[in-house]
């Protein structure tokens, strides 16, 4: 993936298992939101190609990547803030709701109907997470408070009942206790469903510890390292990029 | 705040009595501002409903008080609605003046409701609604004085016509936001009047003449209209036909806010690379947004086509783009009450300050200055959905 003469990607080559969590680290800038954004057809890559459950997804529009099940939260929240929390998740199934313009229009018993099977789920969705989002589900959406509205995030992302879940960064601007219970959501999320996948981007180690088999390390668009949470730890070019290279020799 | 709980939940006959005395009151008021000849009068009631509102913003609890009763007696509130609408011809009689200042602001009223799709729902500033308005208005003229084809039919075929451009538009248009996309519609609307105003076959700047008036069941709509003995002028029959216009704008509006198009409108509204996130389809609703809006305002344009039965290129300026943009602006956005009332107010009030009407662009400005710094949101912003019922 190129901006101009910038190479943001270059080498990545990422799988992931169906039911399993990759965790993507590295410092910033490496370009670990970039990956996201090839996946989901936020940008079109300029070589190199994405596979979804068999079928090429590379540049495919957005609500396509969506519609086949794949769902993205953003590191910089972005909520539909003058809409409601529950507006917000029924919006997350746009892609799992089917009614059009004229069946809104000549149909209206169905459109309800929808409309109040959504209302349903989300805010069963609302309810499983940690944080109070189902008491403050009225609200607009950007009076929340920082950790909610990572959660509100995610329960947006699970309303389009994906099968692969890309977070970026779900624990920033959040505390220890607050991680904590992000962390328990997704262990809780994978036994609701074990079929699952997700990959996370995350900067903070405590979650990245918490899923330790699978973890990815990208620097300067370049994969460095992969193995289980201990082996990339103890991999030199990854101290190296974090901390520098002065300190990894030393 | 104790007052405010205890009023917030209003019994069902206390509902049923605030939906319409509310409704009557709101009614006098515009009996009245219609009647007065300008001047002081006019400057009165508007000090009147400054105060109303100025009362709204300082006691919200009111305006929760109505909409809880509204939403309790919705049965009531909409016989009442439906009366009052009925009834008003009765009472305003012979005054055809009123009359015609009504049927302009109902067809008004569609269009701002058109409008609302994009700049409302979807933050989409359409500058081309008057475009729209004035293709509709012309197919239908040509279709009825070149073919002889009837009002009823010509009014489909028109909107379709509309349609058709609301695409063309909308498929440009979404390569472009903001600004660049305003620019993009003013042209569209620009090259609309002015093929309108070069062609031959529309009449040119003379324009259409002649426009045969729609008859229904053997009643022309030329002729006064007798019901029950009573004998109301020739426009009571455009009033009746604006007021089921203005009916089907609003449940068409009701009906698309409350599906998933009206949130995925607003979902780009909000933010347009969520809302892609989210799988809509972010230029096709963009697209269809402009469709939406063309279509409703080619059924305005085909009745105010047949009710003056003369247009030319002047009834379809950027004025009158920039004139229901403003009503949009003043009234609310995404909210079909608040625009409602956008639409008549600036109807209504130019043509009672006549004395200031070589600055009606002027006052169009001051209006649309004075609302974004003051009041963003309209006088009647957008509110929360609730599902559910419980307010």
């Amino acid at each position: 993936m190129r901006f101009g003469g910038l190479v943001a990607l270059n080498d990545v080559s990422l799988s992931i298992d169906k039911g399993a969590v990759l965790a993507v680290i590295g410092p910033n800038g490496a370009g670990k939101s970039t990956l996201f954004n090839v996946v989901t057809g936020v940008y079109r890559p300029t070589s190199g190609r994405v596979t979804f459950n068999g079928a090429e997804i590379t540049s495919r529009p957005s609500y396509e990547v969506v519609d086949r099940g794949i769902a993205r939260t953003f590191q910089s929240s972005r909520l539909f803030s003058d809409l409601s929390v529950l507006d917000n998740v029924i919006i997350g199934m746009h892609t799992r709701t089917k009614t059009g313009v004229l069946d809104a229009l000549f149909r209206p018993g169905a459109s309800r109907r929808e409309m109040a099977a959504c209302v349903e789920k989300a805010e069963i969705l609302l309810k499983l997470g940690s944080g109070g989002l189902f008491e403050q589900r009225y609200r607009p959406a950007g009076t929340l408070a920082q950790a909610d509205r990572r959660r509100l995030e995610i329960a947006r992302a699970l309303a389009s009942q994906p099968k692969l879940l890309l977070l970026d960064e779900p624990s920033v601007g959040m505390d220890d206790t607050e991680t904590d219970a992000l962390v328990a959501d997704i262990v809780r999320l994978r036994a609701e469903n074990p079929e699952l996948s997700v990959i996370l981007i995350e900067h903070d180690m405590r979650v990245v510890e918490a899923f330790p088999q699978h973890v990815t390390c990208i620097d300067y668009g370049s994969k460095i390292a992969e193995g289980d949470f201990a082996a990339v730890r103890a991999d030199p070019r990854v101290q190296e990029a974090y901390l520098g290279k002065a300190v990894a020799d030393a | 705040m104790q007052g405010s709980a205890s009023l917030a939940a209003p019994g069902k006959a206390a509902a049923a009595v605030f939906a319409i005395a509310s409704q009557l009151c709101g009614a006098a008021f515009l009996y009245l501002i219609l009647k007065v000849d300008g001047g002081w009068q006019v400057v009165g009631l508007l000090a009147l409903l400054g105060f109303g509102f100025y009362l709204l913003e300082r006691l919200p609890w009111i305006g929760d008080y109505a909409l809880a009763s509204f939403a309790r007696a919705p049965l009531v509130a909409m016989a009442t609605a439906a009366v009052i609408v009925v009834a008003f011809p009765f009472v305003v009689g012979s005054n055809t003046y009123m009359l015609h200042l009504l049927i302009v602001a109902q067809l008004y009223a569609v269009l701002a409701l058109a409008l609302n799709f994009q700049l409302g729902s979807a933050n989409i500033p359409n500058f081309a609604t008057g475009a729209s308005y004035g293709i509709g208005a012309y197919v239908s003229a040509l279709l009825a004085i070149n073919f002889g084809i009837s009002f009823w039919l010509t009014l489909p075929v028109a909107a379709l016509a509309a349609t058709l451009f609301g695409f063309i538009i909308g498929i440009p248009s979404m390569r472009t936001r903001d600004t660049y996309l305003a620019l993009v519609t003013i042209a569209f609307g620009v090259v609309v009047q002015q093929l309108l105003n070069n062609f031959s076959w529309t009449g040119g700047p003379n324009g259409l003449v002649g426009i045969p008036a729609p008859s229904l069941f053997g009643h022309s709509f030329a002729d006064p209209l007798v019901i029950f003995g009573w004998k109301l002028p020739s426009q009571a029959n455009f009033y009746y036909l604006a007021a089921a216009l203005v009916v089907v704008a609003i449940v068409t509006a009701h009906r698309l806010h409350g599906s998933r198009i009206g949130l995925a409108w607003n979902a780009l509204r909000a933010d347009e690379i969520a809302a892609k996130a989210q799988g809509i389809n972010v230029a096709w609703f963009k697209v269809l947004a402009f469709a939406v809006d063309a279509f409703l305002a080619a059924f305005a344009g085909t009745i105010y086509a047949f009710y003056v039965s003369y247009i030319s290129p002047d009834n379809f300026t950027f004025l009158v783009s920039v004139t229901i943009m403003t009503m949009v602006i003043v009234g609310g956005m995404d909210n079909i009450f608040g625009v409602i009332v956008g639409a008549f107010m600036l109807t209504i009030l130019p043509e009672k300050l006549r004395a200031f009407a070589d600055y009606r662009l002027l006052f169009f400005g001051v209006v649309i200055i004075g609302f974004l710094m003051i009041r963003p949101q309209g006088l009647f912003p957008q509110r929360m959905r609730r599902y559910g019922g419980d307010l």
